[in-house]
């Protein structure tokens, strides 16, 4: 059997594979991220630290709330969790004893400071430790002071001068982990680069609001009669994750590999962010959901996709989908595509007629005899709307109609 | 979530349980609540794991499903499609506590075919470096072991009496309920470990046993299953009265030269193999077919499914009743005397227990009679093994750790039990080859 090569540099630093637990709960000490590397993940982003003496972290009850969407549980998961509310010194003797154990597993310290002492201080605790990079945490977005997390990733000089105090005081690899609550990304990371950050991690969690309890009109996670506006995960944020990883990967002059995270559950979600420019892969709440196990999947899935398609190693599939993103100005019109049902397969449900008729071009022909749809092509206008609500996976599919003009407007 | 069962397919003689499309398998397994320490898992005889190969799916990792299959259980395409799933994996679903148990057989044939069907490597030849250990039967017991120590580099050699491998699954259980080419992958993938398998040749006498010993066999693992098939003195000496054995294998070879179709056909039993009779029967053609057994309908030991299928198929079920004579006409029987039954002692159901219920005398005319009572060890193995401990049935004696009272010769499957399941005969030949494997490592072989 062919052998695949799971392996990837990351601004230096041996990973056995791309798949790392993200700063979170997933790694909150020393006995969890040993159960985890003996799971098989190649590395650890250790949940963010923090001086207690500079400030002291109490977390707010409950912290999550989980997004369900129909019968679909947990799609995403909104959390009100600040960054490690264990004491330094524990947390630096996890770190110590972790690297002692596991030699050749990835450690990466995440920390967060509120002045330059912080920063400098937990950069240089964390190196004598043994950890192997550093992630800046410039993402939080529930801290419970104004001055810190997602804030300071949306405060340009503040990126740029902590990344530099961080930098002088450390010879580790030094990555920032960038907030998704921003228009743009590249701005902050460029700033992140020119205070000498050596990679991105991005994306943290999603600002946003899960659910209201409609009894006592009040939004969850209820926490003693009020909620909050707080960072959001999971599946649900991928598409969202895959932008902006994406948009770092083809900025022209930022050039910083990128830890992408986001949603990341099956090998295929890896797979994605690889595509679009992720080096290496971070998880959290597929972790919280399923557990450690899930990495022999992302293990065994990817490297049988590699091996059918020979492709031995990771390097060449990074980025490998980016280029094929342009700006919508761009796009050709001079193909049009027309919706084709495969009769065969048509389970006569109906949905495709009802959506083309509300929300498409009324362009399928519903027969309630034979129970059959069928595509007008003279109206449809390709947009798939009707393959996208089928209940039958494989049963709409499309052709390509070359206009021979590329200034092709629909005939409506 | 369950597959219909559909009479069409028994009548063309097609997988009853139907495959599960991509969709439908991954929906089905997205329905798994992936438990902690999975009940499932530890349902299963075999040890396949179903906890860990239907999270494999949920997580599109459909190989890595197929390879926990193959490593766990040799039989898991076959055991996909016969294993008694609601008395075993399915019964401990915690999902059923809530709604229908998760359809582990239908998600492990997803996921051995996905593998069958997109270039799963092919098992790797163990070194064959170690003692070399024969193995009576290819059965699945036999099949399991040898693909254990074949695994951990022993010389193994099946004896195969049939010119097939699979033993009963192969022999008699009828195509509608298991399709030969979910037999030929699981067997294929036997071979492919290294493992030898001589057919024909059936070890039925005390020189063959001599011969291994001179030929350098260190162990022996006896896995013959059941051969004899009991029979009802009353019918013997008709020739349109056949065994179960008899009728399964000759409709399975192609070779049955009595015809069924348009026949009325009397099967007497409850078990599977009489339900499995019953439905070739009717399958092949058969006018009518009663189903005669001692046991009312709530107690027949057959699987639900091949009940469902049996009042699909329209068999006539002659419940809580016996036979009591025959009419006979030219060397064959011509009807079947039977009248109904009552349990003595309610709860224990052999045939000594069961007393005639006055005035329900009632007489069937028959063309073929199959009988199906039961099965039993052949009578010459305890002559093969000299001083072989065996019990009732003949069955072998062996204990816990499949080792009968002669050093070196181990025995599992349906040769100890006495007739069970292909999954409890795949876990007997798995520990068995545990056991041969300590026993010739310590003797240093
Ligand atoms: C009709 C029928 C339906 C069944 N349905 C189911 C079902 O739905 N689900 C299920 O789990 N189980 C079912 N079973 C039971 C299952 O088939 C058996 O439990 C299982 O096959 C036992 O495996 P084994 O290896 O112990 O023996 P067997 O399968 O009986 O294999 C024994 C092998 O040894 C060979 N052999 C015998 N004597 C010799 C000799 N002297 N020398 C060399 N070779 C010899 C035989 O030819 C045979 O190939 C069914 C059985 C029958 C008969
Ligand atoms: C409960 C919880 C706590 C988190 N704590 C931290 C943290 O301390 N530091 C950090 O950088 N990110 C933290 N995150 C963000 C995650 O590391 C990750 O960026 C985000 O959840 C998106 O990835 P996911 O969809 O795989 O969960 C936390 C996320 C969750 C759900
Ligand atoms: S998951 Fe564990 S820690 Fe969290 S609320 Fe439940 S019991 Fe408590
Ligand atoms: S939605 Fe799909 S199955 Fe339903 S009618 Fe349309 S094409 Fe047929
Ligand atoms: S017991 Fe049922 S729900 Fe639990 S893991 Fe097994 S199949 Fe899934």
């Amino acid at each position: 059997m062919k052998k695949v090569d799971l392996s990837i540099d990351f601004c230096g630093v041996k990973c056995e594979n791309p798949f790392f637990l993200s700063s979170s709960p997933v790694g909150n000490h020393a006995e969890m991220c040993a159960r985890a590397f003996d799971a098989g993940w190649g590395g650890i982003v250790y949940k963010t630290l923090n001086i207690e003496s500079s400030f002291k972290i109490v977390m707010p009850s409950p912290r999550l709330n989980a997004y369900h969407y129909n019968d679909k549980r947990f799609v995403g998961l909104q959390n009100a969790e600040q960054i490690t509310d264990r004491n330094i010194a524990d947390n630096i003797e996890d770190i110590k004893n972790l690297k002692k154990n596991y030699p050749t597993k990835v450690l990466v310290s995440s920390i967060m400071g509120f002045n330059d002492d912080d920063w400098r201080t937990l950069a240089k605790m964390s190196e004598d430790a043994g950890a192997d990079m550093l992630e800046l945490n410039f993402s939080c977005p529930q801290m419970a002071r104004k001055d810190a997390g997602h804030r300071i990733g949306q405060d340009f000089n503040a990126v740029t001068h902590f990344t530099e105090v961080v930098k002088k005081n450390t010879n580790l690899p030094v990555m920032a982990k960038l907030t998704p609550n921003i228009t743009d990304m590249i701005p902050v990371a460029q700033c992140a680069k020119d205070g000498g950050a050596d990679a991105i991690a991005a994306i943290n969690t999603v600002r946003a609001i899960t659910d209201v309890d409609i009894n006592n009109f009040t939004p969850l996670p209820n926490i003693h009669g009020h909620s909050g506006i707080t960072g959001f995960s999971g599946a649900a944020v991928k598409p969202i994750g895959l932008r902006f990883v994406s948009e770092l990967f083809n900025s022209p002059t930022l050039k910083l590999p990128i830890s992408a995270i986001g949603g990341i559950e099956t090998w295929v979600d890896a797979l994605h962010y690889l595509l679009l420019g992720g080096r290496t892969l971070q998880v959290t709440t597929a972790i919280m959901r399923y557990g450690y196990r899930i990495v022999e999947d992302l293990i065994e899935g990817l490297s049988d996709f590699m091996i059918e398609r020979n492709i031995l190693t990771i390097d060449e599939l990074v980025g490998k989908a980016a280029g094929k993103l342009i700006d919508p100005s761009d796009f050709s019109t001079r193909f049009q595509v027309v919706s084709q049902i495969d009769e065969n397969k048509c389970i006569g449900c109906g949905q495709c007629f009802i959506s083309c008729q509300d929300g498409g071009n009324q362009a399928i022909k519903f027969d309630s005899e034979t129970r059959k749809a069928e595509v007008d092509e003279s109206r449809c206008v390709g947009c798939l709307l009707c393959k996208h609500v089928c209940p039958v996976w494989d049963c709409v599919s499309h052709k390509e109609v070359d206009t021979q003009s590329e200034k092709h407007a629909a005939i409506f | 979530m369950k597959n219909p069962i559909l009479k069409e397919n028994i009548e063309r003689f097609e997988s009853m349980r139907h495959p599960l499309s991509l969709q439908a398998g991954i929906k089905e397994a997205n329905r798994c609540l992936l438990c902690y320490d999975a009940p499932c898992s530890k349902a299963c005889p075999a040890g396949t794991d179903p906890g860990k190969f239907i999270r494999q799916i949920k997580f599109l990792n459909f190989k890595g499903a197929a390879r926990t299959i193959r490593n766990n259980n040799v039989l898991g395409s076959v055991c996909a499609l016969i294993c008694p799933v609601e008395k075993l994996c399915e019964e401990q679903c915690s999902a059923l506590a809530l709604e229908d148990p998760i359809n582990i057989g239908g998600l492990q044939r997803f996921a051995t075919e996905y593998g069958k069907h997109n270039n799963l490597e092919k098992n790797q030849p163990g070194k064959r470096t170690k003692a070399k250990v024969a193995i009576i039967g290819a059965g699945p017991a036999g099949l399991s072991c040898a693909a254990e120590l074949a695994k951990r580099d022993y010389q193994i050699t099946v004896f195969e009496k049939e010119q097939k491998a699979g033993g009963m699954p192969a022999i008699t259980i009828p195509e509608f309920r298991l399709n030969q080419d979910a037999l030929n992958y699981d067997i294929q993938n036997v071979m492919d470990l290294g493992v030898e398998i001589q057919f024909g040749a059936s070890i039925s006498c005390k020189e063959h046993i001599e011969k291994l010993k001179n030929d350098g066999f260190e162990a022996i693992f006896i896995a013959s299953g059941l051969t004899k098939a009991l029979k009802l003195p009353l019918l013997n000496n008709y020739q349109n009265a056949l065994s179960y054995i008899q009728f399964l294998s000759e409709v399975k070879n192609g070779q049955l030269n009595i015809d069924v179709e348009n026949k009325t056909v009397a099967v007497i039993g409850g078990g599977s193999v009489a339900v499995d009779s019953a439905n070739t029967a009717k399958a092949l053609g058969a006018k009518k077919v009663y189903l005669i057994s001692l046991e009312s309908l709530s107690e027949l030991p057959a699987d639900d499914e091949e009940v469902r299928l049996a009042q699909i198929m329209n068999i006539v079920f002659k419940s809580s009743t016996q036979i009591t004579g025959i009419e006979n006409a030219n060397n064959e029987i011509i009807a079947l005397a039977g009248q109904e039954v009552e349990w003595e002692t309610p709860g224990n159901y052999s045939p000594s227990n069961a007393v005639l219920v006055n005035h329900t005398q009632f007489k069937i005319p028959v063309d073929i009679v199959v009988t199906a009572i039961g099965t039993a060890v052949a009578d010459e193995l305890p002559k093969v093994f000299e001083g072989l401990q065996t019990g009732a049935k003949n069955c072998v004696v062996a204990n816990n750790q499949f080792q009968t009272n002669i050093p070196g010769v181990y025995a599992g499957g349906d040769v100890v039990n006495g007739g069970a399941t292909a999954v409890e005969a795949v876990s007997h030949g798995k520990e068995a080859a545990d056991e041969i494997d300590r026993f010739c490592s310590i003797s240093g072989k």
